[in-house]
C-alpha cells in the first residue's frame, strides 16, 4: 500500500479517525505522517470540494429530501435522469438539458460561482444564427450610446442610437415577425 | 537511456524557455471546454455515448488537415500503457482525470505538441494549448481557431444566457481556462506570497502552486488562472489576466534587485550550494531538487550562475517525476530507487550544459 498522502512512498503509519461515528482508516508514510497533524487536518484528496460547498450552500441532503417528494417532477431532469439535488451532490451537470430543467435554481448557483455574475458576455457559435450576433452588437451600441451620454457628447449618442435602430430593424425583418 | 537521447526525445515546444518574460514565466495555457447536443455528458453517458463522441470529435480534427495549422495524431487512452499515460500526464498534455478513465477517450495531438484536444474527459471536448513564457494571447488565438474548425461541424451545447454549457458550473460560460506558470523565488524567499494570493483571489483570479502536497509549493513554481468564467469576454478574461501577471513580474524582479542588494554574498553562496547539491548529490528527494533547481535556476537569472542552460527548470520539474524517471531508467523503480535515478538525471542534465573536466570521476556510476 503507498501514502495516501503523497501517493509516493509506502504506507507505515494508520491513523484511525472517528467521523460522525463513522470510523475512518488512513495510512500515511512516516514522512507524511510527522508532517501534519491527523486530528488537525483532513487529508481527503477534495477536503473542500465543490460539490461540497455546493451542498453547504444550497442545503445539505437531509433538508431537502421533504420538499423533492411533494413535486418530484420539478426537480428532474427529463433528459439525462439527474435530479437537482444530485447536481448538488456531484457538483456536475449531467447532461446540457439540466441547465434548461434546473433553470430557475441556477442564477442563485452561478453567482456564487462567478463573482455575481449569471449571464454568458464573449464568443458564441457561427452556427448559434445571426440573431444572437445582432442582438449583442445592439447591446454594445447601446452601452456606447449610454457612455456618450455621460460624458455629454450628444452629437456622437445620436449617432449611436441611429446605428442601434437600423440593426434593430434589421433584426425585426430578419426575424420572425417579417411583415 | 543516455541523456541525449532521453531529453531529444522528451522536451516538448513548451518547455524551451522561450517568449516573454521567459524568466518569470514558465509556460501559459489555454484550456476551451465544449460539448455536443444529443449526448449526456462524459460523467452520465453510456459506453455507446462515448464512442460516438469520440468517433465525431476525431473525424473532424483528422479530417480538417488543411485548415489547421499543424497535423493531429490520434491517440486512444485505452490503448496506452499506464507509464505512457503518466508520462502524458507529467507533461501536461492530458489530465490524470483522463489518464485514469475507464471510458472510451482519446487525445488528439498536435506534432509539436502545442496543443492537445481531449476528448471525453469531464467535457465532451477539452482544447488545450500550451505555449512557453507569456504568450496569453497567441495560446488563445490558436485555440480559438481549433474551436472554429470544430464547431463548423459539430452541434454545440450553446444557451444564450448561459453561454457554452459545461459539466461543471465552474466553467460553464466562456468554458475558458486561462492560466501561466510562473516561477516566483524572491517573493517567496521574502514572504510577499501570502499577501500575493490574497490580493488575487479578490479579482476572480487563483494562484496555487502546482507540483507537490501541502501549502509549500514545489520549486516556487506557480500558477495564476482566472476563476469566473460567466460575465466576462474572452478578451476581457485574457487582458485581466495579462495585466495581473504582469504586475507579479515586476514584483518579482523589484524583490530579486533587493535580494542581489542587500547581501549579495549570503545569496550567492545558497544558490551556488544549491548547484553543488544538484551536480553532486546521490539521492535526491522531489522537495530537495525542487528547492535547489529552483536557487539555480534563481541564480542563472540573476547572472549569478553562468554555463547552466536557462531551460533546466523547465524541463527538470517534468522529468524529476515518477513517470519520466522510469522512462529515463528503462524500468520501473520502487519508490525509494527514484530519489537515486532523479540524483543521476541531475548529474548528467548538468553535464551536457557544463561539459565538466571530470568525466574520471563520473564513469563510477551506472
Amino acid at each position: 500500500m503507498i501514502c495516501e498522502n503523497c501517493k509516493q512512498r509506502p504506507a507505515k503509519v494508520t491513523v484511525t479517525q472517528v467521523h460522525n461515528g463513522a470510523q475512518v482508516q488512513r495510512h500515511y508514510c512516516d514522512v507524511c505522517a510527522q508532517e501534519f497533524h491527523p486530528y488537525h487536518l483532513d487529508f481527503q484528496q477534495d477536503a473542500l470540494s465543490l460539490h461540497q460547498l455546493l451542498s453547504n450552500w444550497f442545503g445539505s441532503t437531509e433538508t431537502k429530501q421533504p420538499q423533492e417528494k411533494t413535486q418530484p417532477e420539478l426537480n428532474t431532469c427529463s433528459y439525462c435522469g439527474w435530479t437537482f439535488q444530485q447536481f448538488l451532490n456531484q457538483g456536475k451537470f449531467g447532461c446540457a438539458e439540466c441547465y434548461e430543467s434546473f433553470h430557475g435554481q441556477l442564477p442563485e448557483v452561478f453567482k456564487k460561482l462567478h463573482n455575481g455574475n449569471v449571464k454568458h458576455i464573449g464568443k458564441a457559435p457561427g452556427s448559434f444564427g445571426q440573431t444572437l450576433q445582432l442582438k449583442k452588437q445592439i447591446e454594445s451600441i447601446r452601452t456606447e450610446m449610454r457612455t456618450a451620454i455621460e460624458i455629454e457628447n450628444f452629437e456622437e449618442a445620436a449617432r449611436l442610437r441611429d446605428e442601434a435602430r437600423a440593426l434593430e430593424e434589421q433584426l425585426q425583418s430578419g426575424g420572425e415577425n417579417r411583415k | 537511456m543516455n541523456i541525449e537521447r532521453f531529453l531529444e526525445n522528451s522536451v516538448t515546444s513548451w518547455m524551451a524557455g522561450e517568449g516573454e518574460h521567459a524568466d518569470i514565466v514558465m509556460s501559459t495555457r489555454i484550456r476551451l471546454a465544449r460539448n455536443l447536443t444529443g449526448y449526456r455528458f462524459p460523467l452520465s453517458f453510456s459506453e455507446n455515448e462515448a464512442l460516438q463522441v469520440d468517433q465525431e470529435v476525431s473525424a473532424v480534427l483528422l479530417d480538417a488537415e488543411s485548415e489547421l495549422e499543424s497535423t493531429f495524431s490520434y491517440i486512444d487512452i485505452k490503448e496506452l500503457s499506464a507509464l505512457n499515460r503518466q508520462v502524458l500526464v507529467e507533461k501536461h498534455l492530458i489530465s490524470p482525470k483522463l489518464a485514469n478513465s475507464e471510458i472510451a477517450g482519446s487525445v488528439l495531438l498536435s506534432d509539436d505538441e502545442a496543443v492537445s484536444v481531449m476528448v471525453n474527459e469531464e467535457d465532451h471536448i477539452r482544447i488545450q494549448c500550451i505555449f512557453p513564457g507569456l504568450q496569453l494571447h497567441e495560446a488563445w488565438r490558436q485555440a480559438n481557431h481549433i474551436d472554429d474548425v470544430l464547431e463548423k461541424e459539430l452541434p454545440y451545447a450553446f444557451d444564450e444566457q448561459f453561454g457554452y454549457l459545461t459539466s461543471c458550473p465552474t466553467n460553464t460560460g466562456t468554458g475558458l481556462r486561462a492560466s501561466v506558470m510562473m516561477h516566483l523565488p524572491a517573493l517567496t524567499m521574502t514572504n510577499q506570497m501570502n499577501r500575493i494570493v490574497t490580493a488575487i483571489t479578490r479579482l476572480g483570479m487563483v494562484v496555487r502552486g502546482i507540483y507537490g502536497e501541502g501549502s509549500e509549493a514545489l520549486a516556487n513554481v506557480y500558477q495564476v488562472s482566472n476563476q469566473t468564467t460567466l460575465g466576462k469576454s474572452e478578451e476581457d478574461i485574457l487582458s485581466d489576466l495579462q495585466s495581473i501577471t504582469e504586475q507579479i513580474i515586476q514584483k518579482e524582479r523589484e524583490s530579486r534587485t533587493a535580494l542581489l542588494h542587500t547581501r549579495p554574498n549570503v545569496l550567492e553562496d545558497r544558490l551556488y550550494r544549491s548547484l553543488g547539491v544538484l551536480t553532486y548529490a546521490r539521492l535526491l528527494s522531489t522537495e530537495e531538487a525542487g528547492r535547489c533547481l529552483s536557487n539555480v535556476r534563481l541564480g542563472i537569472d540573476l547572472g549569478l550562475i553562468k554555463g547552466v542552460d536557462v531551460s533546466i527548470l523547465n524541463e527538470c520539474m517534468i522529468f524529476m517525476q515518477p513517470g519520466f524517471l522510469q522512462k529515463y531508467a528503462g524500468t520501473s523503480l520502487k519508490p525509494e530507487e527514484r530519489d537515486v535515478f532523479r540524483a543521476k538525471l541531475f548529474r548528467e542534465r548538468l553535464q551536457v550544459d557544463t561539459n565538466l573536466d571530470n568525466e574520471g570521476e563520473e564513469t563510477h556510476d551506472v
